[in-house]
């Protein structure tokens, strides 16, 4: 039993000395800065992004994972409680769970937030385990034109899902292969776009990038915004938590449509936990006979989210690890790790590192067992955390941010980077230019050339091999109906726009 | 404050003067090679025409009504950079302590009105935890205090 074997050998990996405790540290920080807004999970992993250079691959992705899973849970402690999402994910959650808190109930929703988290979660995981290695040995048999395209694709996807203009967009992911062309090139070595500047030669640091682009934009954008409200913390007794048997009993359904939804949008490009959870709740709404109950603090609500968030957040390693395509920002930061230890993600991974793999997801269950346990007997103490006032907070997350810069390399150099990406992802929020694209494009475009360029130097000039080839033509097929529809209801929206003007 | 539409149509005339200056950098400075053995600039050169011809059409399609874009805060932005460049300045001549005091005490700035106490104490707190984190648990090679004179 070959799959026995692999678990068995995750379960050794995630369960050395070592590994729980960086996978502790991992989803104890995630919940930490979820439940605290204006503290997001990009901040929050870029912030220990450097701490993932002194460990071993599996254990950095390992803590990074819990981060990014812990955020999910946290996040939903301050939707119910302040009406503030802790994190975007978690923004419909504030629809039905802070009218549970008004009515005395925050203790309810918190459990039971909670036990959706994990329902979902565990959900999201099964699944990953289940088709991460079919997906993988089915793309053994992808070429070079199959990876453009599928990159492509991607990139084309996240850029269209994403909130805001498709051509904006459009426009920073190209930006972002732009700057992640910066270097030397790897078959001449020319050193392009370095304009003489020595620290350029081998590229720019995508720690500098992150860290500035949503690090310190999403400080700039949050001081003098997050306020800090009273909060009452009597219901928060374990007795009070538990929900009655009717209303337990209309938990399920809402906890099966909810991971079901989640896992699909999480394991799409660009879609991820934020549009899992609107849609779950959507789906909730319209599926209910009760419909107006949704809004006025009903359990369905926060349950069907809050599973579709946490499934979301485990599918998306499914493209991530299966064919090295991150779907979104913080995948394309796990892929970032494993390029600095010198893990070529893609096909290959899970047969060549099954260590990492197998260990990677037994981790996600022994986190979310923790977070379990986090969440429900400790609750009170994340709680006590939002009452920290955000002047006392950002300074400190500026000053790891730029500790953990300048312990890569020593030099102000890159300091000096974070602050001026810190400034362009300013500009960019003023002007309603997404930055998850840029940051998806600066991971994906060097690879991108060199599959365009290996394909076509094997076609020998001619473009036609990527339609031609069966795989990669229903790839770019695809590419092309996305970016239609992406122009169609941009149209749209122009003429009802219009209409309106009228 | 720019009415929306001519913000979009700035937007996306700047990025198209971008695409385009990165097109002539491209074709001024990389060999383009041929279709079928590329040399550094055939990438690029790709790139810069895309970004150009998507700049071009944010700021032709600019929708006639859109939500304002929201207010500029100079001088939030300006205090928060201003700590991180304060970090940036220090550390190399003085060390790591004086960088985080500096970076706190300029960011706090972007705070109205100023909470310097508080500052000075998160301050105090930082250093202790960025010695212990960085220098005792990592060991990183960063002096706390340096003198350069």
């Amino acid at each position: 039993m070959e799959f026995l074997g692999n678990l068995q050998l995750g379960l050794a990996t995630a369960l050395t000395a070592q590994n729980l405790f960086y996978c502790f540290v991992g989803v104890a920080l995630g919940t930490l800065l979820g439940v605290i807004p204006g503290i997001g999970v990009l901040a929050a992993m870029s912030m220990l992004f450097p701490l993932t250079f002194y460990l071993p691959p599996e254990t950095a992705l390992i803590m990074l994972a819990g981060i990014w899973y812990g955020t999910t849970y946290g996040g939903s402690t301050s939707s119910i409680l302040l009406n503030v999402p802790g994190t975007p994910a978690n923004a419909v959650t504030c629809l039905d769970g802070y009218p549970m808190a008004q009515n005395g109930r925050a203790g309810t929703a918190l459990l039971m937030t909670t036990v959706a988290s994990f329902f979902g979660a565990s959900f999201g995981i099964i699944l990953l385990m289940t088709f991460s290695p079919v997906i993988a040995a089915y793309a053994l048999r992808f070429g070079d034109a199959e990876f453009f395209s599928l990159i492509l694709l991607g990139l084309v996807t996240s850029s269209s899902i994403s909130d805001g203009s498709a051509l904006k967009g459009l426009a920073m992911t190209v930006f972002g292969i732009m700057i992640g062309l910066v270097g030397a090139d790897l078959n001449t070595g020319v050193h392009r776009f370095t304009f003489g500047q020595l620290q350029l030669v081998d590229g720019v640091s995508i720690v500098a990038l992150a860290m500035g682009l949503f690090g310190v934009s999403e400080v700039i954008a949050s001081v003098g915004k997050v306020q800090k409200n009273a909060i009452d913390t009597s219901d928060l007794k374990l007795k009070s938590m538990l929900p009655d048997r009717e209303e337990m009993g209309r938990t399920w359904f809402p906890m099966i449509r909810g991971s079901s939804i989640g896992s699909f949008f999480g394991a799409l490009p660009g879609a991820g936990p934020g549009i899992a959870a609107f849609m779950a709740y959507a789906v909730e709404k319209r599926v209910s006979r009760h419909p107006e109950r949704f809004g006025k603090g009903t359990i369905e609500g926060i349950m069907g989210p809050e599973a579709a968030n946490n499934a979301a957040d485990q599918t998306a390693f499914i493209p991530t690890l299966t064919l090295g395509i991150p779907g979104s920002v913080t995948m394309a930061l796990m892929l970032g790790v494993l390029m600095i230890h010198g893990i070529t993600p893609g096909p290959n991974m899970i047969a060549q590192q099954p260590a990492l793999f197998w260990g990677l997801v037994m981790s996600f269950w022994i986190g979310n067992l923790m977070l379990l346990v986090l969440n429900i007997p400790f609750i009170g103490l994340w709680v006590r955390l939002l009452s920290i006032p955000y002047h006392l907070l950002f300074p400190a997350v500026l000053v790891f941010i730029a500790i953990g810069t300048y312990s890569l390399s020593n030099s102000p150099f890159d300091i000096w980077a974070v602050a001026g990406f810190g400034l362009l992802g300013y500009f960019m929020r003023w002007a309603r230019l997404p930055a998850a694209p840029l940051l998806l494009g600066f991971v994906l475009g060097p690879m991108m050339e060199e599959h365009f360029q290996r394909a076509m130097l094997l076609s020998r000039g001619d473009f036609s091999t990527f339609v031609t080839r069966p795989i990669s033509g229903v790839l770019l097929a695809f590419t092309a109906l996305v970016l239609l529809w992406s122009v169609k209801s941009g149209l749209s929206r122009r003429a009802t726009a219009g209409v309106n003007a009228e | 404050m720019l009415s929306p539409p001519r913000s979009e149509r700035l937007i996306g005339g700047v990025i198209a003067i971008i695409g385009a200056l990165y097109v002539l950098q491209t074709l001024l400075s990389y060999d383009l090679g041929t279709l079928r053995r590329m040399g550094p600039g055939m990438f690029p050169l790709f790139l810069g025409i895309a970004l150009t011809a998507i700049g071009a059409a944010i700021a032709i399609l600019a929708p006639d009504r859109e939500r304002e874009l929201p207010d500029f805060a100079p001088r939030t932005a300006g205090f928060v950079l201003g700590g991180v460049v304060a970090f940036a300045v220090l550390v190399g001549w003085f060390g790591l302590a004086p960088a985080v005091v500096g970076c706190v005490l300029v960011a706090s700035l972007a705070e109205r009105p100023p909470r310097f106490l508080g500052a000075l104490a998160v301050a105090g707190v930082l250093c202790v935890a960025a010695w212990a984190i960085f220098k005792v648990g990592l060991g990183l090679a960063i002096p706390m205090l340096r003198w350069p004179f």
